[in-house]
């Protein structure tokens, strides 16, 4: 207790030197002046006076120094004299002192760089009030045989009304709408949220207000707009409050302006506008609004003060239990709901990924540590004379090693200097390489806190790779060293430098693996077969609104891709609607008579509706049956498609041609689902880049179901897909000029940002792994050298006493064998202990893959040996008459 | 030595300091190399600046604490007064030196034997 108290003061008084210099100045000053004083009155001249007042007190200078080491740690003129020190030793050896600070700089940069991703993305809380209340609350089933789920309009009402657990809770799901009447058409994204999100996030607009409770009712139609589209088809007008637009056709009253900063949902960066749920509400009993099983919507709940997690789950699963019983048709699978932290569902594994690829740079920062560590200790060998004669002329060991952590702290700031300045470069350039793949990593920026992360792991390095060569001085007896001259070496001496060999030697081993695993599971991403051939495809949206489609629309979709096939270089088209590799998608129960189930629990299977032509486009094969034909029409029989992987599932590999089902798809209130014959029977696809499976799917024409909106348009072409682009524009505006093509993407462009993540980490952990193994050889290159040169003695007198040169290259060659052997068994080991964290990222390969294993250890073993034959062959050329004159 | 004068030992010092605080109550600096003089009756040779760093070392301990206040003559000072923690460490320290100085005494005063 009295030695931390004693420390807590010299720290206070570190921090307070200055202030208190003054302070003791003006005390001492006084008691000598209180002194001469007294000698004055005893009759002394006030030159005597003062000469006795000073002789009496004792040397001022002394006292002040000594008063200020023991306030604090350092005195002020001691603190500079090391740090000039040590800049004159930084200045001794530029090129070796050089390579300490490349390395520390890569290592630094690179943590650096990959903090300002982690910082923006996991540590910074959700831009909005008290972000901890934030949850996510996702429908589920009791025996999570399902996975969660989005949720449906009546039970979020129920859970709205029921629950004791939330001060606010909001449903939300994207849409977009049209702005028209302005000067060109143009395509918008947005939010369909309830009329309480702005005071559940306790955020508020720039201009005008949020919704009101009566704005979620039938037949209103409000809008808050973004900062963006504000200032982009407003003019930045102050009186927009009030004013009506135009949207796919409908009459919107805008009732506010967000701020520049709002965000909903967060990684929504290009949301313009929130309208309230009304205008999921048709009126009908089939309005979206009133279909229990229709799950679209996701929800985000604020827990009310001092409301746990766990009990918000219990009560929203006690809500959800009654309403599972209350309506057994809908609510069978979703008899439970899971509530969690807002930040971490939206994170997901994404998260994790972040936390790997931390670690992943920690560990080269640490194997960077290791090289610059080795390369002190050398010096501090090379300066063991010194040391001890400092020591002889009476330096004690503290103050040597401080001087020591002193010359590293040194070496570790200026690394982190070069560092940050890496990372400026380096972290726009990671921003482009993880595109849209990470939630709010667009915001991430070297700011203040990741400077201070910098600054921190600067520090803490400096110390890490100072304290080897310190404790070597706090152990060796320093003067026996000044007796022998400290020049001979016979290997033992170097123990340290060896375990740091190993343990970087194991580090590279598991940086390696796991990058080769990446790079593994993303070669078979990339060549794996989607089930469709992305080559020569262009893909694009247009909406066709129901205030002017409602009747026509699939008449105005076959006289559209008519026309589109006519085009030049168009070899075919076709439409869907939930394209392959757009995040869209599906997925409706079916009854089917041989296997009749109770209501609540059909089977369910995704789903996509489609035009004649889109299978041939896709070149997704045909197996067996037919196309959907422009036949095929709302009054036409009804017919449908499936894929193998659900003719498999589902019929056992039965012919299913001609067999019935009945899809819970109706195309609006007054037709309700209908029975439908299986006519074709298509090949399995990937619908999305990094699905493991090929789900079982069925497809319905989307002529028969024309009131759902909207198709994807797909076009294989003979020349460059984006060529094609401005004459599809032409078309679509020609057909009708208030609608907007967006989303212009060819294939391979889709399947690329699906991608964007397992290439970003396979990216990172390969060029992290690059560096890793490149310190770990440059650090075994360094040892071996530094150990041959210390062994110069002992080699000449191996090679005078009759040892051949082969021996002597052999011996060397052993010794780094021996590092590298036990830190590839420690790497192996540890490469398997750790592998499991990466499965959840890995495809087409375990998270043990021997091939790989085997692979990284052959890399370690052969760039190794090459690192160590260098200073072999130095070695096998010793001169044994001169190294033994050598000393 | 000499002169008849002693030296202060190491240590005893702050234990002095102490002492003088506990018997008369806050002093600054001058006021307490004043009372250790008049005490040692002119025996002690002391430089009156190690005071300060006994003073300092005391205080770090938490046994006196330091306040700014107006001298006798109306100069600031430093005041020094001594602590709970710091009466008891006194007690401590004085048991302590009695040890000692008894067994000191007692060597010292050992006869020749045969």
């Amino acid at each position: 207790m009295r030695k931390l108290r004693m420390l807590w003061a010299r720290v206070r008084g570190q921090a307070a030197q200055g202030r208190e210099d003054n302070a003791f100045a003006a005390e001492i000053g006084e008691h000598i002046a209180l002194l001469e004083e007294r000698y004055r009155s005893q009759g002394m001249s006030g030159q005597e006076a003062a000469q006795a007042a000073r002789r009496q007190f004792g040397n001022v200078t002394t006292l002040k120094e000594r008063q200020r080491a023991q306030r604090g740690f350092l005195s002020p003129t001691e603190w500079s004299r090391d740090v000039r020190f040590g800049m004159r030793m930084l200045a001794r050896r530029p090129a070796l002192n050089a390579a300490m600070v490349l390395a520390l700089a890569l290592g630094i940069g690179a943590n650096t760089t990959v903090f300002s991703i982690v910082d923006a993305v996991i540590l910074r809380p959700l831009p909005f009030a008290q972000p901890q209340q934030l949850t996510d609350v996702q429908s589920s089933d009791t025996g999570h045989q399902y996975e969660d789920s989005d949720v449906s309009y009546p039970d979020f009402f129920d859970w709205r009304a029921q629950n004791h657990s939330f001060s606010h809770i909001v449903s939300f799901h994207d849409t977009s709408l049209t702005l028209t009447g302005v000067q060109r058409a143009v395509h918008l994204d947005g939010e369909v949220v309830s009329w309480d999100l702005l005071p559940l996030l306790g955020v508020s607009p720039e201009l005008g207000r949020g919704f009101r409770p009566e704005e979620e009712k039938f037949g209103t139609r409000v809008v808050l707009i973004s900062h963006a589209l504000w200032v982009s088809q407003f003019g930045s007008n102050p009186s927009i409050i009030g004013r009506t637009i135009h949207l796919s056709g409908d009459v919107y009253t805008i009732v506010g302006v967000m701020p520049a900063s709002f965000r909903f949902p967060v990684d929504a960066l290009q949301n313009s506008f929130w309208t309230t749920l009304a205008v999921d509400n048709d009126g009908t009993p089939k309005a979206l609004t009133a279909n229990r099983g229709a799950h679209e919507m996701s929800v985000i709940g604020r827990l009310k003060p001092r409301v746990t997690l766990t009990q918000s789950n219990d009560d929203m699963n006690a809500i959800a239990a009654r309403l599972a019983k209350q309506y057994p048709d809908t609510n069978t699978r979703h008899s439970s709901v899971r509530v969690e932290s807002e930040l971490k569902a939206m994170l997901g594994d994404t998260g994790t990924l972040l936390l790997i690829v931390l670690g992943a740079v920690g560990l080269v920062l640490l194997i960077a540590c290791g090289n610059v560590g080795n390369l002190l200790l050398v010096r501090a060998n090379e300066r063991e004379r010194e040391m001890a004669m400092r020591s002889a002329l009476g330096a004690n060991r503290t103050r040597l090693v401080r001087q020591l952590l002193v010359e590293s702290v040194m070496l570790g700031l200026l690394g982190g200097v070069t560092g940050c300045t890496l990372a400026f470069v380096a972290t726009p350039a990671l921003l482009r390489l993880i595109g849209k793949s990470v939630p709010r990593a667009a915001d991430a920026g070297v700011n203040l806190p990741v400077l201070g992360f910098a600054l921190a792991v600067s520090l803490v390095s400096g110390v890490i790779f100072g304290l080897a060569p310190a404790a070597r001085f706090m152990r060796g007896d320093l003067l026996s060293q000044l007796r022998d001259g400290g020049r001979t070496d016979t290997g033992g001496r170097h123990r340290l430098g060896a375990v740091v060999i190993v343990g970087q030697v194991a580090l590279g081993i598991v940086l390696t693996a796991g990058a080769g695993l990446l790079v593994t599971s993303f070669i078979h991403l990339t060549r794996s077969n989607e089930g469709f051939n992305p080559d020569h495809v262009l893909t694009f949206l247009f909406e066709t609104p129901d205030s002017r489609y409602e009747n026509s629309r699939a008449q105005f979709y076959q006289e559209y891709f008519e026309k589109l096939r006519a085009l030049p270089g168009v070899e075919s088209a076709g439409g869907s609607m939930m394209l392959p590799m757009t995040y869209n998608g599906a997925t409706v129960s079916f009854e089917n008579p041989e296997h009749p189930l109770p209501k609540g629990q059909l089977e369910s299977a995704s789903l996509d509706l489609v035009t004649p032509g889109y299978f041939r486009t896709m070149e997704i094969p045909l197996l067996s049956g037919r196309d959907f034909t422009d036949a095929d029409t709302e009054k036409s029989p009804q017919v449908m498609i499936v894929n193998s992987a659900f003719a498999q599932k589902y019929f056992h590999g039965e012919d299913v041609l001609g067999k019935k089902l009945k899809p819970g798809t109706s195309n609006g209130p007054k037709s309700p689902p209908a029975w439908r014959t299986i006519v074709g029977v298509v090949g399995n696809i990937r619908t999305g880049a990094t699905d493991r499976e090929m789900d079982p799917m069925y497809y319905l024409p989307a002529s028969q179901l024309p009131n759902w909106c909207c198709l994807y348009s797909v076009v294989r072409t003979q020349r460059d897909p984006l060529s094609l682009e401005p004459e599809v524009r032409n078309l679509v505006t020609s057909m009708d000029p208030d609608i907007p093509v967006t989303d212009v993407r060819t294939m391979h462009e889709r399947v690329a940002l699906e991608l964007a993540q397992p290439r970003f980490a396979m990216v990172l952990l390969s060029a992290f792994a690059g560096l890793a193994l490149v310190l770990t050889l440059v650090g075994l290159y360094g040892v071996m050298a530094y150990s041959v040169a210390r062994r110069t003695r002992e080699i000449g007198v191996r090679l005078a006493l009759g040892a051949s040169r082969i021996m002597v290259l052999q011996m060397v060659l052993r010794q780094a064998a021996v590092l590298v052997g036990i830190g590839t068994a420690l790497g192996i080991v540890a490469t398997l202990a750790s592998g499991p964290v990466l499965r959840a990222f890995l495809y087409g390969t375990g998270a043990r893959n021997p091939m790989v294993l085997a692979g990284v250890c052959g890399l370690v073993a052969v760039t190794g040996f090459l690192a160590a034959y260098l200073p072999a062959r130095r070695a096998m050329r010793v001169d044994p008459s001169v190294a033994l004159r050598y000393e | 030595m000499g002169d008849g004068k002693s030296e202060v030992l190491q240590g005893t010092l702050d234990l002095m300091v102490l002492k003088t605080l506990y018997a008369m109550g806050p002093l600054h600096g001058f006021g307490i190399a004043r009372r250790i003089e008049q005490v040692s009756d002119g025996v002690l040779d002391l430089n009156e600046g190690t005071v300060y760093t006994a003073l300092l070392r005391l205080q770090q301990q938490g046994w006196i604490t330091s306040k700014w206040g107006t001298s006798e003559n109306n100069r600031r000072a430093r005041f020094y007064s001594i602590t709970r923690q710091g009466a008891k460490q006194l007690e401590r320290e004085t048991e302590n030196w009695e040890r000692v100085a008894g067994v000191m005494d007692r060597v010292l005063k050992l006869e020749r034997q045969g």
